[in-house]
Formats: structure tokens, C-alpha cells, sequence
């Protein structure tokens, strides 16, 4: 559903004036593009897995009862790994119909405000998954199938994905507070 | 003061008080008993079809205390509580009577000590038969489950049909029927009444019936948050646990008129029925014991002990 | 505090967060946040991640990722235009012939792809530029690739199919084939109507030209000879192996649908690097990238509606709106009507994915309640969401075509995609009267439900 598909590569995201901010943003995006080199090798792996488990079942007559939880796992890890990359891009999409009518301060305040809650909840979101991961490691609990995989890995995933986008947002924040005014542009 | 209100979840289709699933009546029959008996002081809302939360995440969420009560098979939870599959060990209960005996057995005794320090209380002892389904020839014999596609629906008859020479397969719950359909699945197994629901007898050509002998059971019982029922007044916690042991009559009557119904239904279909024999029973019970007892067993102390006092009712 | 008024609070905070701006996944998680903590017991806070992770982990919903990445492989490598120029090479002759090789390559990339706005922009690349060099209009061009694009949610795979028979727990391979015979009916459609449009706008171009106006494309002849026309045939190939392979998979009890979801994408990338060499992990990058990141976004804002959803579950939210529905005791078509009027308003400013995800637990159960069949009623709801896609103010297929073609007016584009919008309404007719339009294929290869 994103437009993602008919824009061009984009350069790579804007770096924040401010030379500290810039520095961990380059941080960030190196981490990011790691990840999602990673995940395109994931995503590839998973197709491959599932294909396995098909053709093992009819040309072998050996079935596979791990494919499926195995493909979860990895597209967890895909999903959360991959999206604080699309937040630096601004990939979430968001109903931008107000950004035409407010006049620019307002715009920009609006914009910060947005950020900031953003962060916010994130931030939430990934303390509460440290814990589940916690909780699952510790009393080393699995899924409940025949394969029964250790749920502490989703789990990580989970809240390592989340914990790199509130980073990722908390940088947008501060270089939206930092940065200089721009002619026309919203940051 | 003012009413409490709980919430009751389970997975299962919705109905009304009188006509549906009867684990979704059972629920609403005890909302309705509770409510009254606690002069009103205790409501109750039923949700139906996981329409508040996916099933696995209820056993942990009332665990929380974010959940109040849920109807779910006990062994959903086995990833999280290994113990809690001892409520689906294909062939370790072979009869609604030897099902129904545990709550007093010490079997009972030593599973509720260990739910209560899981933070969950049983409120209503459930037990249900199943049968399998298949697209071909009836699956009777462990023979004859040899080289067939088969989905077992838990790690326990996974490993049992395995053994059989059965090769298992995973696929969600929601799939069961198109794989049936086209052949990727050649059987499956599951309760009664989920048999039914899922109207498998549609693209099916065989049913092992679980009324009579069987060999699976499983247990599903009506649980509830322990830092919920801790917080309720001694008056309240009484009439739960009173509804809740006098519904386990209707609980097993229902299970048991849905064991020969599904047998009717595929029968009307066209499919051929067949019943177990205790000889049969014995047969799968004794690959149970080498393979899904025997790994169940190893898992801790505490499994070793249930194992060896749900033996004692056999 | 009655259950309504907390429902409509909830609904309002919603709007409010939602319009300023808020990405919609995070917006989702903040608002039920929010009412969470106000309204719910508090260790509720502590069971947030487990109930997202549980309504993720399901293997029917990611397969998502997969049905982008097969849609992906194609229309990021040259294949997509090769579809497109060789239908075009035997349809030209035919009036307003380019219009519905339009048409018709938009269906089957829609065949392959699971999303609209991936389809919009596999056909529109080519085809926009291609039907105004030839002297289309460009608020015509750019409809009939709005329109067409949005087949990719009506014709198997569909993502948003996924996700309603997820939600009303029907049968994906159902649902999927149920969507293929008014995905014909709406092909039919628009293609007659840009015959008609195609041969008006000539005779118009005609008479200018005749006054001793401007020549337009449109009176140019094109020719194709016999030997270019067969030298395109092969290149329409891959598509069918992919096309047939995966339907044979599924249908034939060879696979899951989960596992076709894999088995397509796999067979999509090894077509694509035996045919168009593209298999070099440079060459790949995009397509996995911009797969990752279409499949990211989705998916979270799928995690945090379920959270969502679970939360206007807890407060009984949704069960009082089904209720209040329920109770105004409208007659079975009405209900139907005001269910759709109200899944056109959610059209308006929200993608497909979210329309289903936020609305089905509420208005499934009085339509099954009414007696209408889920899997009809999937069909219908989806052909009223893809007329969202392309109707104002947030309609993903018209932003696509402003990124294709940024030159065309808004206005354009907006007037352009009208008749079509007129044409899915009558679908919507068509199947209301003709149900069977639907459920005839389904009924007749997987037996009468
Ligand atoms: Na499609
Ligand atoms: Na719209």
C-alpha cells in the first residue's frame, strides 16, 4: 500500500545540521542498512524454506513441521528489524492532509508534536517487549507445536527493532529541534 | 457498591445461552448462574470467537491479570507452562469417567497446586473426545495411519504419529478445511464438537467417532485469574466455584451428545463411521506411553509426578 | 460512562491523532495506549507487546511479505513492460485496443501482485506515457490505470483478502477464487467503456483534424508485422508458468496457501534471472527493498489495528456499535447498505488494510447474523474499497499516478477515474442481484459451502 514502489532509490536520509546528531545519524544508518541487508537475505530464505517444505513433502515424502514457524520467526525479525530503516526514509505513512492548510509555524510545531509522541510510544512499546523477551528467557518458554522453537527470539527481535526506532525518531526530533530553518521546506 | 464486571473469552463460535457450541453456552450459563447467585454484584461479558484476543495470548494474560476468565484447552499453554500438557496425553485418559475423576484424584490435587502458582484458577473441569477425520480410508488401526498426511494439533499426537509412520502436518487451524479439500492434508484430528464446527464432513470420506472408547482427550476447563478471584468477596468466590463444579454436569453430557452427533453428521454425509475398540485404544495407548508420555515425563520433576499420578486413575 | 459515548470518544481521538499527521501505526498504538491505561486494568499495560506479537506470528498474515515480493519481482524488473508490449502488439488494431491492453495487463499483473498501488505502478510506467503518445487523453490514460491497478486486491493473491478471511475466519483458497469472476465483470467493464471513450475521443480528434486543426496521435497508424507480433508471444510466457505453476500448487493439494505464498515468490525471482538475467544481488537490492519496505510498513500498521481492536474489543466498543446496528433493525439490504456507505466514509481516508482490519469485527457479525454469505460479502466489500483507492481526498492509486505522471492536472486525473468509479457501483449492483457472480467459481471447484 505505500508509494514506496514507484519512487525512485531514495539518496538516503537527509543528515541533521547539528554535527553530534549528524554523527550518531550516520551510526544509525549504517546499522539500518546492515539490517536491512540482513532481512533482504531473510526474506529470500523464507521463500526458500517454504518451497523446501513443498517439495519435501512430495518428491520425498519426508514433510517438514517447522516451515511455517521458522517463516514467522524470520518475517518477525524482517518486519522489526527493517522499520526503523522505513522511519528514517519517513516510510510510515501518515494522513498528511492538514500539512497543506496550516500556515508554517504551526506546520512545524505540529510536526515536532507528532515526533515526539511518536517517540514516546515507541519508546513504551520497546520497554514492554524487553520484558516479555525477559520473561520468555527466563522461564524458557517455547511455542506450543511439535517443533516448540525458544520464544525469547521473536521476542528479542521484537524489542531490538523497536528499541533502534526510537532512536530513530528521538534523532528526528532533536535534528528537527536543531536544524536551521529552511526556506519553504518542511524538515 | 457497584457491580464487578468480568470477561469471559474463549475461541470457540458464538451462540445464545439455549443453542450454539456448547463451550460458548457453558459460558454464558455460568455468567447467568453467577450473576444471580451474587445477587447481581458480579456481570459478566462473554466474547466469543477470540473476538477479544487471540487464543494463545488468554492463558498468559490471566496469568497477568488482564484477562479474568477463559474457556481454552489447558495444553494451548504448554509452550509457556510444560506441565499443562498433561491435558492433552493422547491415551493416559481413555474414558469420560477416568476424565472426570481427576478433580478429586490426586492427580487434580497436584495439577490445581500447580495452576494456582501459576497465577490460575480451574473453575470448571471440561474433558472432550475426538476423532479424526480423513478424506480416505478410516484411520482405526495406528497402521493405518502409516505414509498418510495427518495433522495432529499438538505436540503429544504429533510424536504419536510420527511414530505410527503418519507424516505430520502443520498448518493453521483456519486452513484445515481448504487442505482437506485439495488433498494436502489427508486427515486431521480434533474434538467433537470442533469436528462439527469446522464442517470437515463436507470433504471428508472417514470418521474415527470418539463416542464409546477413545483414546484422545482433552481437557479445556473454565479458568480464571487468580488476582482476579483473590480481589472477589468470600460470597463471590463461592457462588464461581458452585456454578463452576455444577456446570461440569452439563460440560460432560454436551461433550458426550456432540461425540455421537458428529458421528450422525458424517454419517448423513455420506462418510463411513467407525467406532474404537478397547483393544484398539490399547494399541495407540501403548505408542503414547514410549513416545508422547515418555518425552512429556523427561520434561521435569513436576511432569514426572502428574504423569505417574494420572497413571493411578488409568 | 455508556459504552457508545466511549466508542465515539475512542472514535474521535482517533480522527484527531490520525490527522495530525501521526504515522497510522503509531497512531493506532498511542490512542489505544491512551484509552488502555485510562480505562483498563493496569497490568492490561503489561500484556501490550504479547498481544501484538500473537496477532502478528500468523503465518496467513505473513505471507503478506511474500505475495509483495512475487508482485515486486516482476514489476521492478523489465518484465512488467515486456507484459505490457506484447499485449499491446496484438491489440492495436482493435478501437481504444491500447486501452484495454491496459486493461488487461494491469489484470494480470493483478493476478500476480497482492496490493493495488504495486500494480498501478508495475502497468502506469509504461502504459500512461504510451497511451498519450498515441493521443489518449491524459485524465482517460491515467484512469484506466487507476481503475485497473486497483484489480490487484479484487484477483488473486490480495493481501486485504488475506486479512478479511484471517478476520472472518473463511477460507483463503475460497475467497480467492470468489474474486476472479467479478474481477472478470469489472475487466469487461472498463474495457467497453474505453472502447466507447477511445472511439469517441477519435471521431472528436477526426472532425479538429478535418477542420483543418492540429493532427492528433490518435489518427497515426501504427503496424505491427505478423513475424514482430509472435516474436512478443514468448515474452507473455513467464507470467503463465508463474500464473499456472502457482494456482496448480494451491488447487492441485500440493501446497498451503501459505506455502504458495513462498513457492510464487521463489518462482518469480528464478523466472526473472533466467529470463531477464536479474539475479545478481545488486540487481535483486531494489526489488527486496522496496519489497521490505511496503511489507514493514504493512505489517506494523496491521500489529498495532489488531492492538487496537483488541482494546475497542475490551471496552465493548465494537460489540455496542454491532449491537446498536443490530437494534435499529434495518432490513437485511439496508443493513448491507449502510454497512457499505459507512466502508466507502472509511475510503475516504484510509487504505484497504486498515478498512478491514478496523471495521470487520464490528460489522461481521450482524451481516452473518442477517444471513448474508462472508465470502460474498468479502467480494463486495472489496470492489467498494477499491473505489476508495481511487477516489479523493486519500486515494493510494491517484497518488501513484501523480508520482508516474506528475504533469497531469489533479483535476484530471480526479474527472478521469469518474465513469470508473460509476462502473464499480454497478459491479457492486451486479453482484448484490447476480451473487453467483462470486460464489459460482468457488461452489463449483471446492463444492457448495
Ligand atoms: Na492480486
Ligand atoms: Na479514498
Amino acid at each position: 500500500m505505500s508509494h514506496g514502489f514507484e519512487l525512485k532509490p531514495p539518496p538516503g536520509p537527509a543528515l541533521p545540521d547539528q554535527p553530534a546528531l549528524a554523527a550518531v545519524a550516520k551510526l544509525l544508518n549504517l546499522l539500518n542498512s546492515a539490517l536491512l541487508k540482513l532481512s533482504m537475505a531473510a526474506l529470500v530464505l523464507t521463500a526458500l524454506v517454504l518451497t523446501y517444505s513443498v517439495v519435501s513433502r512430495y518428491f520425498f515424502q519426508a514433510p517438514t513441521d517447522w516451515q511455517d514457524e521458522a517463516s514467522v520467526f524470520m518475517l518477525v525479525g524482517v518486519t522489526f528489524f527493517c522499520t526503523a530503516y522505513v522511519q528514517s526514509y519517513r516510510g510510515h505513512i501518515g494522513i498528511e492532509a492538514l500539512a497543506a492548510l496550516l500556515p508554517r509555524r504551526v506546520n512545524l510545531f505540529r510536526l515536532f508534536l507528532v515526533d515526539l509522541l511518536s517517540c514516546l510510544f515507541c519508546a513504551f512499546f520497546s520497554w514492554k517487549s524487553w520484558t516479555l523477551f525477559h520473561e520468555a528467557w527466563r522461564d524458557g518458554q517455547t511455542t506450543s507445536s511439535t517443533f516448540a522453537p525458544p520464544l525469547w527470539i521473536p521476542y528479542a527481535m521484537m524489542a531490538t527493532g523497536m528499541t533502534i526506532l526510537t532512536l530513530q525518531i528521538l534523532l528526528q526530533t532533536l535534528a528537527h529541534m536543531t536544524n536551521q530553518p529552511r526556506q519553504g521546506e518542511a524538515p | 457498591q457497584s457491580a464487578t464486571s468480568l470477561k469471559i473469552s474463549h475461541q470457540f463460535p458464538g451462540g445464545t445461552i439455549s443453542e450454539g457450541d456448547f463451550r460458548d453456552r457453558l459460558s454464558r450459563m455460568f455468567a447467568a448462574e453467577v450473576e444471580k447467585r451474587s445477587k447481581g454484584t458480579l456481570k459478566f461479558e462473554v466474547y466469543p470467537g477470540s473476538s477479544l484476543m487471540k487464543t494463545n495470548a488468554q492463558f498468559s494474560s490471566m496469568r497477568k491479570g488482564a484477562l479474568d476468565l477463559s474457556l481454552v484447552p489447558l495444553s494451548y499453554a504448554g509452550g509457556e507452562v510444560p506441565e499443562v500438557n498433561i491435558g492433552l496425553m493422547p491415551g493416559l485418559v481413555t474414558s469420560y469417567e477416568q476424565g472426570y475423576s481427576w478433580k478429586n484424584a490426586e492427580v487434580g490435587k497436584e495439577l490445581n497446586r500447580i495452576l494456582l502458582d501459576k497465577g490460575i484458577v480451574v473453575v470448571s473441569w471440561i474433558w472432550q473426545a475426538g476423532g479424526v477425520a480423513s478424506r480416505g480410508k478410516p484411520i482405526v488401526e495406528p497402521e493405518d495411519a502409516k505414509g498418510l498426511k495427518i495433522r495432529g494439533g499438538s505436540r503429544e499426537m504429533d510424536l504419536i504419529l510420527k511414530a505410527a509412520g503418519a507424516a505430520v502436518v502443520s498448518l493453521p487451524s483456519n486452513e484445515i478445511y481448504a487442505a482437506m479439500q485439495t488433498g494436502a492434508m489427508d486427515a486431521a484430528l480434533t474434538s467433537s464438537t470442533s469436528l462439527i464446527s469446522f464442517r470437515l464432513e463436507e470433504v471428508s470420506k472417514a470418521l474415527t467417532s470418539g463416542r464409546g472408547a477413545a483414546y484422545w482427550f482433552m481437557f479445556e476447563p473454565l479458568m480464571m485469574s487468580k488476582a482476579v478471584f483473590d480481589r472477589l468477596s468470600k460470597e463471590q468466590q463461592a457462588a464461581i466455584m458452585a456454578v463452576g463444579g455444577e456446570l461440569e454436569t452439563f460440560a460432560r453430557k454436551s461433550a458426550q451428545t456432540d461425540d455421537s452427533l458428529v458421528a450422525a453428521v458424517y454419517q448423513k454425509a455420506g462418510a463411513k463411521v467407525v467406532d474404537l475398540s478397547p483393544a484398539t485404544v490399547k494399541k495407540w495407548q501403548a505408542i503414547a506411553r514410549a513416545t508422547a508420555w515418555k518425552d512429556y515425563g523427561e520434561r521435569n520433576e513436576n511432569c514426572a509426578k502428574l504423569l505417574m499420578l494420572a497413571q493411578k486413575t488409568l | 460512562m455508556s459504552e457508545l459515548t466511549l466508542g465515539a470518544l475512542y472514535g474521535a481521538v482517533t480522527l484527531v491523532v490520525m490527522f495530525s499527521g501521526m504515522p497510522i501505526a503509531f497512531a493506532l498504538g498511542v490512542v489505544a495506549t491512551g484509552f488502555m491505561y485510562f480505562c483498563m486494568p493496569a497490568s492490561s499495560l503489561d500484556t501490550i507487546t504479547q498481544n501484538v506479537y500473537e496477532e502478528m506470528a500468523s503465518i496467513t498474515l505473513l505471507s503478506i511479505p511474500l505475495f509483495i515480493l512475487k508482485g515486486a519481482a516482476i514489476g521492478k524488473s523489465p518484465a512488467g513492460k515486456d507484459l505490457y508490449s506484447a499485449i499491446h502488439t496484438w491489440l492495436h488494431k482493435v478501437p481504444g485496443g491500447l486501452g484495454i491492453a491496459n486493461v488487461f495487463a494491469c489484470a494480470l499483473f493483478a493476478a500476480m501482485a497482492g496490493s493495488s498501488p504495486a500494480t498501478c505502478s508495475a502497468i502506469g510506467s509504461a502504459g500512461i506515457p504510451e497511451m498519450r503518445k498515441r493521443g489518449y487523453s491524459p485524465g482517460f490514460a491515467a484512469g484506466i490505470i487507476a481503475a485497473g491497478g486497483t484489480l490487484g486486491i479484487l484477483l488473486p493473491p490480495s493481501i486485504t483478502m488475506i486479512l478479511y478471511a484471517v478476520a472472518a475466519e473463511q477460507s483463503l483458497g475460497r475467497l480467492f477464487l470468489a474474486g476472479i469472476g467479478p474481477g472478470i465483470l469489472l475487466v469487461l467493464l472498463f474495457a467497453g467503456y474505453a472502447v466507447q471513450r477511445a472511439r469517441k475521443e477519435y471521431s472528436l480528434a477526426l472532425k479538429i483534424y478535418e477542420q483543418g486543426g492540429a493532427k492528433s496521435a490518435y489518427l497515426e497508424d501504427e503496424h505491427f508485422t505478423l513475424a514482430q507480433k509472435v516474436e512478443m508471444l514468448p515474452r507473455v510466457l513467464p507470467f503463465l508458468v508463474l500464473l499456472i505453476g502457482v494456482m496448480v500448487a494451491l488447487y492441485g493439494g500440493f501446497a498451503t496457501p501459505s506455502e504458495t505464498a513462498g513457492l510464487g515468490a521463489l518462482l518469480a525471482l528464478v523466472l526473472i534471472a533466467v529470463v531477464y538475467r536479474v539475479w545478481r544481488p545488486m540487481d535483486l537490492a531494489p526489488i527486496l527493498s522496496s519489497t521490505i519496505k511496503e511489507s514493514t510498513m504493512l505489517l506494523l500498521i496491521i500489529g498495532m489495528s489488531l492492538f487496537y481492536s483488541y482494546v475497542m474489543s475490551y471496552l465493548h466498543i465494537s460489540q455496542s456499535a454491532a449491537n446498536w446496528v443490530v437494534g435499529m433493525h434495518l432490513s437485511k439490504w439496508l443493513l448491507l447498505a449502510v454497512i457499505l456507505l459507512m466502508v466507502i466514509v472509511f475510503g475516504f481516508f484510509l487504505p484497504p488494510v486498515s478498512i478491514i482490519l478496523m471495521t470487520a469485527p464490528i460489522i461481521l457479525p450482524p451481516l452473518k447474523a442477517a444471513g448474508f454469505d462472508l465470502i460474498w460479502f468479502g467480494i463486495v466489500m472489496t470492489v467498494v474499497m477499491e473505489m476508495g483507492l481511487i477516489h479523493p481526498p486519500v486515494g493510494l492509486n491517484i497518488f501513484v499516478i501523480k508520482n508516474i505522471a506528475p504533469d497531469i492536472p489533479l483535476k484530471d486525473v480526479v474527472w478521469g477515474v469518474f465513469p470508473f468509479l460509476v462502473l464499480m457501483f454497478v459491479a457492486v449492483l451486479l453482484l448484490c442481484v447476480f451473487p453467483g457472480i462470486a460464489t459460482g467459481l468457488p461452489n463449483l471447484i471446492m463444492g457448495v459451502k
